[in-house]
């Protein structure tokens, strides 16, 4: 062999002056980082199930550590040698090298150990060193522009630049400032800028030369105008598809993928071109060319994915695709690379590079053959057994070449590579062995097995978990020390979650709607549960075990109804309303003009103060409790827009219509809206409520609300009042303890629209002698009403469509009685001046919150 | 205070203790000093029959009371073949059953290399069966006493 095999630069033609840099040692070590960042990922992706590591781990400990380092390494030693620029001092390297890495490290520590602080300083330092690299590279390559591998500089500046937005928009999500839909938003332009970016541009802006390189071969003409000719049209593209996909607008992300995908092909162009020049022959050569063949797959599944996805639901949707991206093209690219590179810059003359090239080669095809035959078996719907396979070959795969690379690092270092002693082979066998065995024996085990409560008691307590939207609901399951804990744990969200518990038990990731039986164990103490997902945690899905000893335990049965008491004895039903207190309006105006009425109802989690002085947050229709009141005759068209600007998923159902519940009343995700529209065949005082499950929850923090059809001979009256009876529950929206106090039906007070006793403090006016009419709605969740007005007689009854009693009949009524979700109305009129309390005469509710007054004047 | 399951728990302890302590002693003294000492010639015959002794006093003496006394253990300890797949107790157990297979196997895949002259499977073999049984006593040791 010639010396032209160890040349990284191309052309015979043109053979650079002094050849490769003279800072092999210097590269040799900035990629043994790159290797030990390669092999933790590999570790992490082996080990991270049992260890319970958090799926995006392994992902970012490729792509954050060996890809940045690769690429931030390399993308200056190519333009050092291809632009003839002078070489940095190793100094500057060196730190920039140790502060990248300070960085990576913090990101991946922080974001691991739940710090966000720390994570975030480690993307500052990320970005810093991305744009400090870049401008350098950016500044020094300015005196290369004419030159004939300037695009170079071009697209390794673009890449920089990519990089440093993505690893920004990283560190907001880190950081778990924003609300949901956006975080979702911000994560698929993260994916975006870094893979197709900070990755993407810097593979293809390499390979032009590269690929060359790898094949030795010449550079075939017009490389260098196709380079320059696709980078503004992927710089565009891209540019376009990460804002699109931030601000959520699905056909500009579309079109911007489009404009990166066509300069992608563009820049394939000449790659194939120099391919039909010299066939790939040696295992770098065809590992580039599968892992730039699976970049082309990559691209256009993405394209259908953004295509078919809103912005927010990109990222998950995404997530399918991790294999082939990592592997398939990163790891790939970065390990086929590496192949050619390594042994070259580990120098030491052409005889020593080629024995270092053939150790980084060995069985390389075998190890090609099993990363790509296993990739897509990760990712096709396969059995489980074949999927375990593929990913036990894909690992065995890339270990084997991540362990050559090493060695043949070693080996340069002095460190000859054995062939292992068999006392060696069995000592690691042994103990990987053991290690499995232990690792299973302690799966589904609390810390602290020494204690013996194992036997204790022997029972089992099975509790129905849901993952929910950033809730995990229980939030607190109580068990007795010794009981053996068994969750039936289901995924009630849109979107992938598990469930971790400290003591290792965990549940595979689920999908939405699927459901795990956890294990816990015995328990023996308290333990932490939450979603491994990154963000979640941080963004409340986390739970407790309790062990409840003593009075604890009964906290089911008889300490409830004092609980409930205590709670409702600090509610000064007396008290006064905040001065800033608007009550809602009991007015009911007259059905609109018009028989079609369009409405838009959002969701909104909105705090108000639902008694004296005690603010709660609830989940309201456009920020009211009840929300807003519709009203027509019969025959009207409603077109309700419902938007959900909540953090969870919620759907409506409106009594008043007839229709298949299928799709209208479906749950929507947040950012999502939906339209709804029913034509009100029936008179009546109607309710609408939240649609999505559990209801008893949704009802039970406010998402209900009144739709009143008028009878057609209904007579005009001098005021029309509308009540929407509910039950006010206070605690955490959705928390065991709110929602313990749901299921046994014990509110801590009964509301009219809303407040309890409300209208003791802003009273209903009316005058004496004047035709008064209440609409009454019951909401529930749990208790009808028996509507009275003290001192009042109805001489007219409404319920559920009929009339019970006209004025003009004989009787009189005293009361109007609604079960859970029936509705009507009464008339009265005042006999005389004065202060009439209304109430629900079930006094439990009456005295607790469902009370109001009419003042009623001359 | 002393039943007859104190002597069964003693018979149970005493064989992993002289089986894994033989090994280990054998490993760790014994080679080292034969490799040093004796000339090649004597040190095959030597290792030879030492690990003829250990295979023979594996069958007849140790593998019997090992599956005696841990079958009695289990009996009395009220293990059914599902209690062994619940966490705890009896996935330990499961874990510590599976690993012995895997010693044993080893070990009868040592005796089979070295005397059809494998010397190289032989001694990986070896070395596994030890390391593994090492890791056998570990699980029996997390194993909550009662
Ligand atoms: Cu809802």
């Amino acid at each position: 062999m010639t010396s032209t095999d160890v040349r990284l630069e191309p052309p015979p033609r043109q053979p650079l002056p002094g050849g490769p840099p003279r800072r092999s040692s210097w590269h040799a070590r900035a990629n043994a980082v790159v290797l030990v960042w390669l092999a933790l990922a590999l570790a992490a992706a082996a080990l991270g199930d049992p260890l319970a590591l958090p799926r995006w781990l392994p992902v970012h400990l490729l792509l954050l550590g060996a890809v940045t380092n690769a690429a931030v390494t390399w993308s200056e030693h190519f333009a050092v040698a291809l632009l003839r620029l002078p070489p940095p001092r190793p100094r500057w390297s060196g730190l920039r090298l140790a502060v990248l890495n300070t960085g990576v490290t913090a990101v991946l520590a922080g974001a691991v150990g739940g710090v966000p602080a720390v994570a975030v300083g480690g993307a500052v330092l990320v970005v810093g060193v991305a744009v400090g690299h870049t401008a350098v590279l950016a500044v020094r390559s300015r005196s290369a522009l004419h030159g004939r591998f300037s695009y170079l500089a071009r697209w390794y500046i673009c890449s920089g630049a990519a990089l440093a937005v993505g690893a920004a928009l990283g560190a907001v999500l880190v950081s778990g400032s924003l609300p949901q839909v956006w975080q979702e938003r911000l994560l698929a332009a993260h994916v975006h800028a870094n893979l197709l970016g900070w990755v993407g541009l810097a593979v293809l802006g390499t390979l032009f030369t590269l690929w060359p390189t790898v094949l030795r071969t010449r550079i075939v003409e017009g490389t260098s105008a196709w380079a320059r000719r696709s980078l503004p049209l992927a710089a565009v593209g891209l540019v376009g598809a990460v804002g699109a996909l931030t601000a959520g607008i699905r056909w500009a992300a579309v079109v911007g993928l489009a404009l990166y995908a066509a300069a992608a092909v563009l820049a394939l162009v000449p790659l194939l071109r120099t391919a039909r020049q010299r066939r790939p022959h040696s295992g770098a050569s065809w590992t580039v060319a599968a892992g730039t063949g699976w970049f082309a797959i990559i691209l256009a599944a993405d394209v259908a994915v953004v295509a078919t996805h809103p912005a927010h639901a990109v990222a998950d949707a995404l997530g399918t695709l991790l294999p082939p991206v990592l592997v398939g093209f990163v790891g790939q690219v970065l390990l086929g690379s590496l192949m050619f590179l390594l042994p070259v810059v580990l120098g030491g003359g052409p005889a020593t590079v080629k024995r270092g090239t053939a150790l980084v080669e060995r069985w390389w095809l075998p190890r090609l053959i099993a990363v790509n035959a296993a990739v897509p078996l990760t990712v096709l719907p396969v059995p489980p057994w074949a999927e375990t396979s593929a990913w036990a070959l894909l690992l065995a795969g890339l270990t084997v070449s991540v362990a050559l690379l090493a060695a043949a690092f070693l080996r340069s270092r002095g460190l000859t590579w054995h062939t292992p002693s068999p006392a060696v082979v069995g000592t690691a066998l042994g103990a990987a062995l053991s290690a499995v065995a232990i690792g299973v024996a302690g799966s589904g085990l609390g810390p602290a097995t020494e204690t013996e409560p194992v036997a204790a008691t022997g029972g089992t307590r099975t509790v129905e978990v849901s993952l929910g939207n950033m809730t995990i609901d229980p939030g607190v399951v109580s068990v007795d020390i010794g009981e053996e804990l068994v969750l039936r744990v289901r995924n009630d969200d849109v979107q992938a979650h598990d469930l971790y518990l400290d003591n290792g038990a965990r549940t595979p990731m689920l999908d939405p709607g699927q459901s795990a039986v956890l294990e816990v164990g015995v328990v023996t103490g308290p333990m932490e549960g939450w979603c491994t997902v990154m963000g979640h945690r941080a963004a409340g899905m986390d739970m407790r075990v309790e062990t409840g000893e003593g009075s604890d335990a009964g906290t089911d049965s008889a300490a409830d109804g004092s609980v409930s008491g205590a709670e409702s004895a600090h509610l000064d039903l007396s008290g006064e309303m905040s001065p800033d207190w608007r009550p809602y309006d009991a007015v009911l105006e007259p059905a609109p003009g018009g028989t079609e009425h369009e409405v838009e109802i959002r969701v909104e989690e909105t705090e108000l103060e639902v008694a004296p002085g005690v603010r709660q947050s609830m989940w309201t229709f456009n920020g009211s409790v009840p929300g807003p009141v519709l009203r027509g005759r019969v025959g009207d068209v409603f077109t309700v827009t419902f938007v959900n600007d909540g953090t969870m998923g919620h759907g409506i159902d409106f009594h008043a219509g007839s229709l298949a519940p299928d799709e209208p009343m479906r749950t929507i995700r947040p950012g999502e809206r939906l339209t709804y529209r029913f034509r009100a065949e029936m008179a009546g005082a109607w309710l609408y409520h939240c649609s999505t499950a559990p209801m008893l929850q949704h009802l039970g923090n406010g998402m209900y609300g009144a739709v009143v059809v008028d009878p057609p001979d209904l007579e005009p009256v001098d005021r029309e009042y509308l009540l929407v009876q509910g039950e006010l529950y206070l605690g955490e929206p959705g928390g065991a303890e709110q929602v313990a106090r749901m299921d046994a039906g014990e509110p801590d007070a009964w509301v009219f629209n809303g407040t309890a006793a409300g209208y003791d403090h802003a009273p209903l006016e009316a005058a004496a002698g004047e035709r008064v009419r209440i609409w009454a709605v019951a909401a529930g969740p749990t208790s009808g009403t028996s509507l009275h007005v003290v001192g009042a007689r109805f001489d007219t009854v409404y319920k559920e469509g009929a009339y019970r009693l006209r004025p003009g009949d004989d009787g009189g009524a005293q009361a109007l009685d609604l079960a859970p979700a029936q509705g009507g109305f009464v008339e009265t009129v005042f006999p005389e001046p004065g202060t009439y309390p209304f109430v629900d005469h079930d006094f439990r509710h009456g005295e607790n919150g469902a009370h109001g007054l009419f003042e009623v004047t001359e | 205070m002393l039943t007859i399951w104190t002597v069964v728990r003693f018979l149970h302890v005493l064989g992993a203790a002289l089986w894994v302590g033989g090994q280990l002693t054998v490993s760790l003294v014994v080679l080292p000093l034969a490799r040093r000492g004796l000339d090649a010639e004597r040190r095959g015959s030597v290792l030879t029959a030492i690990g003829r002794r250990f295979g023979l006093l594996t069958v007849a003496f140790f593998l019997p009371v090992q599956i005696g006394t841990g079958i009695a253990l289990a009996w009395r300890r009220g293990v059914t073949w599902e209690s062994l797949l619940v966490p705890g107790y009896g996935r330990i157990l499961a874990a510590k059953l599976a690993l012995f297979a895997v010693v044993m196997l080893a070990a009868a895949l040592h005796g089979a290399a070295s005397s059809r002259g494998y010397p190289v499977l032989a001694r990986v073999m070896a070395v596994t069966s030890l390391v593994t049984s090492v890791g056998v006593v570990a699980l029996a040791t997390a194993l909550p006493v009662t």
